[in-house]
């Protein structure tokens, strides 16, 4: 009885969520999260949430490209690593402030794109991704071999901060504001792009590349404007990562790491590839997971945590295997359906008892 | 003028040979039918025109311009379109957005001062063929028919002017097949021209005024349907020889 009507209270909510329209619902999300900082979290959980941040616009870049065109890449750490090399070899050589280093490095990473993408989308499904993948080796090597200009390995540390003038405690909430704001700025441009006419014809491309060449698209031109457009928003999450106090203010050739390629495949799969809004669901609730639950509710040792995390993700993915946000709607929408049926099976009934009552002339 | 002009085309498979020696044209405004039995390299014809494949030897020229092995989507934007024999829509998207595709092509998009958003052109085609009802459904749960008809939506969206049909009616029946042909006879009447591949001779005869069979990439017999259907060697590839 007590779980009829718990089933019914939820439905009801359900449908009433449904009846939000999304515009407002992510509005009303925006201002959950803007008006955290008002709680006075600590600087674990700011720190958490900057680089969740980080990685949904970087993972939001990636579903561009994948979730949308459909060309895999297993090695998108390269523009993130790019962006963020660019920006401090640029301080590290020149001396310039971060608010010019920044700019100048996507905009690098942003004409290297087509160039890099060329010779990449000539091949099509698992060799691209195994193309995509090699790439970020390259330029580690590169960065290996050339350690004079590059400082190798070490990677380069102290680079300028964006807030210097504020005190230590408040930098976090300040850093914590200009992510989210990028994440804002960038995810509404990504989503406005892959539901315009352009992100029509790159869906397209996921679809039939054949049927879309008859359709006289030069794919070629989709394909690299999709590969530029996700790697300026890769590039922008690697160097505004690399000054962020969250990220130490330091660049290693770990964000060139197989590591951060896959985290994001990992956080897109997770959130529903080709959402465009998945990703970001989903690197807020994988940070907290692995950051948050793991390490301070569970306590769990940190030689067990990377196994625990991958446990973690194969049960949520074997569980949602269409990702979160679709599981979300999905779930939603079974709901809005089943409450219909009620209704018209109430209606049913109800003529069917009407009909009992009433004498038939056969009898 | 022709509008198309096949030349000595040729093009083998290894030791297959699909099309051999072919010399054909086609002329402004009218529906070429061309017909073969399996095998005899007619989808491989309309795949050397469009771009898909390149051939061997020989030349392709649309409206005197050489357009032999020219990239698909160039093809296209010359004024050539093309359907598959096997529908092959965006599963993805809406019905509208598949139209919205072609739209967004060089000639597809050049073409549309006189509407106000390609939204409103491509509901348009889709009126023409008998699709604006479910125009807001993915593509992916169409029936068959519909998803022909939608094909021809999109390669009407291209502003072509030569219409490669391959096997429209295949699948279809006897209702649809009706209302494919009113369509394609609409489409004729717009003055498009049409070379249509088909196996259902009786839907085609209808339509097409010059027919061309092909037998193993060899062009056997050229005429109006009435001569076809009479040609001994077209009885002979068709039903085996007489004894």
């Amino acid at each position: 009885m007590a779980t009829t009507y718990l089933r019914r209270a939820y439905s009801s909510f359900a449908v009433h969520i449904l009846d939000i329209p999304p515009r407002l619902l992510a509005f009303l999300m925006f201002l959950l999260v803007l008006s955290l900082p008002v709680t006075k979290p600590t600087e674990h959980i700011l720190l958490l949430l900057i680089q969740a941040s980080i990685m949904a616009i970087f993972a939001c870049s990636w579903d561009l490209l994948v979730g949308r065109t459909g060309q895999i890449s297993l090695g998108h750490a390269l523009f993130f690593g790019l962006g963020a090399y660019i920006t401090a070899l640029l301080w590290f050589h020149y001396d310039l402030p971060v608010w010019v280093t920044i700019p100048i490095s996507v905009l690098i990473v942003t004409g290297l794109a087509p160039l890099i993408g060329f010779p990449c989308l000539r091949v099509k499904g698992p060799y691209l991704a195994l193309v995509s993948m090699a790439l970020p080796i390259i330029v580690v090597s590169l960065i290996s071999y050339f350690r004079d200009y590059t400082q190798g390995e070490r990677g380069i540390a102290g680079l300028p901060g964006f807030f210097p003038s504020l005190p230590y405690g408040q930098r976090f909430v300040a850093e914590y504001f200009l992510t989210l704001f990028l994440l804002l700025v960038s995810s509404v441009i990504l989503y406005r792009i892959a539901n315009s006419r352009t992100g029509i014809v790159f869906v397209s491309i996921l679809d039939d590349e054949l049927a879309s060449k008859a359709c006289g698209i030069n794919i070629t031109k989709y394909k690299l404007m999709a590969f530029t457009i996700s790697g300026l928003f890769a590039a922008l999450a690697g160097a505004v990562s690399a000054h962020l106090l969250a990220s130490g203010r330091s660049v290693t050739t770990a964000s060139l790491d197989a590591n951060l390629s896959f985290m994001v495949v990992i956080v897109a799969i997770f959130g529903g590839i080709g959402t465009m809004y998945g990703p970001i669901i989903a690197a807020y609730i994988l940070q907290l997971i692995d950051q948050y639950v793991l390490v301070k509710i569970w306590n769990v040792p940190s030689e067990y945590h990377m196994l625990l995390f991958i446990i973690v993700i194969i049960i949520l993915v074997l569980k949602w295997p269409r990702g979160v946000a679709k599981f979300v709607t999905d779930e939603l929408d079974d709901l809005q359906e089943e409450r219909e049926i009620e209704e018209r099976g109430k209606h049913i009934w109800k003529r069917y008892r009407r009909k009992k009552r009433s004498p038939t002339p056969e009898a | 003028m022709h509008l198309l002009e096949v030349e000595n085309l040729n093009k083998r498979f290894g030791g297959l040979t699909a099309i051999k020696d072919l010399n054909f044209n086609v002329e402004e405004g009218e529906i070429l039918g061309l017909i073969g039995p399996n095998g005899a390299g007619k989808t491989t014809l309309f795949n050397l025109i469009s771009g898909f494949l390149k051939p061997d030897s020989g030349k392709i020229k649309f409206k005197g311009e050489d357009i032999t092995g020219n990239e698909p989507y160039k093809i296209v934007n010359k004024g050539i379109a093309r359907t598959f024999q096997v529908v092959r829509p965006f599963r993805h998207l809406p019905v509208i957005a598949n139209v919205l595709v072609a739209l967004k092509s060089a000639r597809g998009s050049k073409k549309i001062e006189w509407v106000k958003t390609p939204e409103a052109k491509a509901l348009g085609l889709l009126e023409d063929v008998g699709l604006s009802d479910m125009m807001l459904e993915s593509a992916g749960i169409l029936p068959h028919g519909d998803l022909k008809r939608l094909e021809i939506a999109r390669a009407l969206a291209t502003e072509p002017e030569l219409i490669l049909l391959d096997e429209p009616f295949a699948g279809l029946n006897p209702i649809e097949t009706e209302l494919l042909t009113k369509s394609i006879n609409s489409m004729h009447l717009d003055g498009h021209t049409m070379v249509i591949v088909e196996h259902k001779l009786y839907a085609l005869m209808k339509l097409a005024k010059r027919v061309i069979v092909l037998h193993f990439g060899e062009k056997i017999a050229e005429g109006t349907p009435e001569e076809i259907a009479k040609n001994k060697k077209v009885i002979e590839v068709y039903m085996g020889r007489a004894k």
